[in-house]
């Protein structure tokens, strides 16, 4: 039976892997290392695959034991799962020194396994054994977020009059905010891939105020002061929001007709 | 040095927001600052790398992170090789506090007491990265190649007298550069060294930072 995960949530629960990772970490303990090393390198849609929260496990569990060699075979296999999740999250032609993040993306999360073997009060690969792709999305994302610092799309772009007619932006974000609801179609899928990147490769500001206001959900700004707005998150007015979404709606309309 | 505040805390409050919703909303992103209002920004600027991110992953096609491919890359073979370095410290300090010692692990390491965030916070203030940093906690390069400036600066940011640098980079490397994977157990062995501007070449570096740390 899997070990409990000590990692508590802000309500003081502990944690809890899904049954059906729990049921796959059972079945796993039961096999020798041979057999668990040929089902970690099957193809994804074979039913005796080994899912990432299960390896991990599999891992931080022979790490408890002291069981090296056991590690050292079914790290390199994890591993190179994330780097190709990696390849496809920082690629080359959207940042500076992508191979550099990548790689420290990947070693920062080897570490994780190492100080995990040697401290009982390493909780940090509890996340992974609950959802290891949002976990692993959360490592990466800090660390590249600490990385850069500072991402600069140096994209010039003409500013536009300062103009609060919203009608000059409503319609593609209207589009926008259908798309990411996900009814495209397949036909459309192509379209949306291109208008996700678009969205991606806006300045800072405009991308900021395009994904608080048109994919989470925040109003541009309100008169009630307590609150929370995408103006009072970016610390702007209302009306610079405006401006923002007005400089991404003109840059994203090529996408007005095809969502 | 300042140690960064809290690090560790943050990045579980980060864990637990990309757990709360696939998608974070604004009803989430209300809830944890509300919660953690100290780290308001940085929940901020996460939230909207996760969106992105989710919406990102739902127009990709599937299979992207469980890919499976057999061959081990050289990236993935060098992050083995920085377990094994990380295994061996975190093993080595364990034994060190069971009363083994050993000669150069009686010559402090200053950067031994940093945290993941605070390493990656020095790496900034020198102006480099963290594999330049990791280079140098772990005594990979040749200490008469360094200059006098470069060792001060160093000092300076890691606030020790230069005494602490100038012995910690004289020490015996504590791992092998370059050391292949697969052999925890045992020891590494230290290499050869790099020579300071074979570091500061082959580190990832930018250009400008390569510029600076050559001029120190």
């Amino acid at each position: 039976m899997a070990r409990q995960l000590m990692k508590q949530d802000q309500n003081g629960n502990r944690y809890q892997r899904p049954p059906k990772t729990e049921a796959e970490i059972d079945v796993a303990l039961a096999q020798n290392i041979t057999t668990l090393q040929q089902r970690a390198t099957l193809n994804r849609s074979s039913p005796d695959y080994i899912s990432s929260e299960c390896l991990v496990y599999l891992i931080r569990d022979a790490g408890r034991r002291g069981d090296h060699p056991v590690m050292n075979l079914l790290m390199p296999i994890l591993l190179t799962r994330c780097e190709a999740n990696l390849c496809s999250k920082i690629p080359d032609d959207k940042y500076q020194n992508a191979a550099y993040l990548r790689e420290e993306v990947l070693c920062e999360f080897a570490e994780l396994f190492a100080v995990d073997s040697a401290s009982e009060n390493s909780e940090e690969l509890d996340f992974f054994e609950c959802r290891f792709n949002m976990a692993f999305s959360t490592l990466r994302i800090d660390i590249v977020r600490h990385e850069i610092n500072c991402m600069k799309h140096v994209a010039s772009f003409p500013d536009l009059s300062d103009s609060d007619e919203p009608t000059a932006y409503e319609d593609i974000f209207h589009r926008v905010s259908e798309a990411f609801r996900g009814t495209a179609t397949p036909e459309s899928n192509m379209s949306l891939r291109d208008l996700h990147k678009a969205i991606d490769d806006l300045p800072p500001d405009e991308r900021q105020a395009v994904i608080l206001c048109h994919i989470m959900g925040y109003e541009e700004e309100s008169e009630d002061r307590n609150k929370t707005t995408a103006a009072t998150l970016c610390g702007v007015t209302g009306r610079t929001i405006r401006n923002r979404l007005k400089r991404a709606a003109t840059r994203l309309s090529r996408f007005k007709e095809d969502i | 040095m300042t140690p960064s505040k809290n690090p560790t805390q943050l990045r579980d409050v980060l864990y637990a927001m990309s757990l709360a919703k696939p998608i974070p909303d604004a009803e989430v992103l209300d809830d944890f600052i509300r919660r953690y209002p100290e780290h308001a920004s940085a929940l901020t600027d996460f939230a909207i790398e996760l969106a992105m991110d989710a919406v990102t992953s739902e127009a990709e096609s599937p299979d992207t992170l469980d890919e499976t491919v057999n061959a081990v890359s050289p990236a993935v073979s060098r992050a083995m090789s920085r377990f094994q370095n990380r295994l061996y410290a975190v093993q080595r300090d364990l034994a060190h506090g069971l009363g083994e010692r050993s000669e150069t692990a009686s010559i402090k390491n200053p950067f031994a007491v940093l945290n993941r965030s605070d390493f990656r916070s020095l790496a900034q203030r020198l102006n480099a990265n963290s594999v330049f940093v990791s280079k140098l906690r772990d005594r990979l390069i040749d200490p008469s190649t360094m200059t006098d400036g470069f060792r001060q600066h160093v000092a300076d940011e890691l606030e020790v007298p230069i005494d602490v640098i100038v012995a910690h980079f004289a020490a015996q490397p504590q791992i092998q550069a370059g050391l292949q994977h697969f052999r925890s157990d045992q020891k590494p062995e230290a290499g050869a060294k790099q020579s300071f501007k074979e570091a500061v070449q082959n580190s990832g570096l930018t250009h400008d930072q390569q510029r600076y740390l050559l001029s120190l």
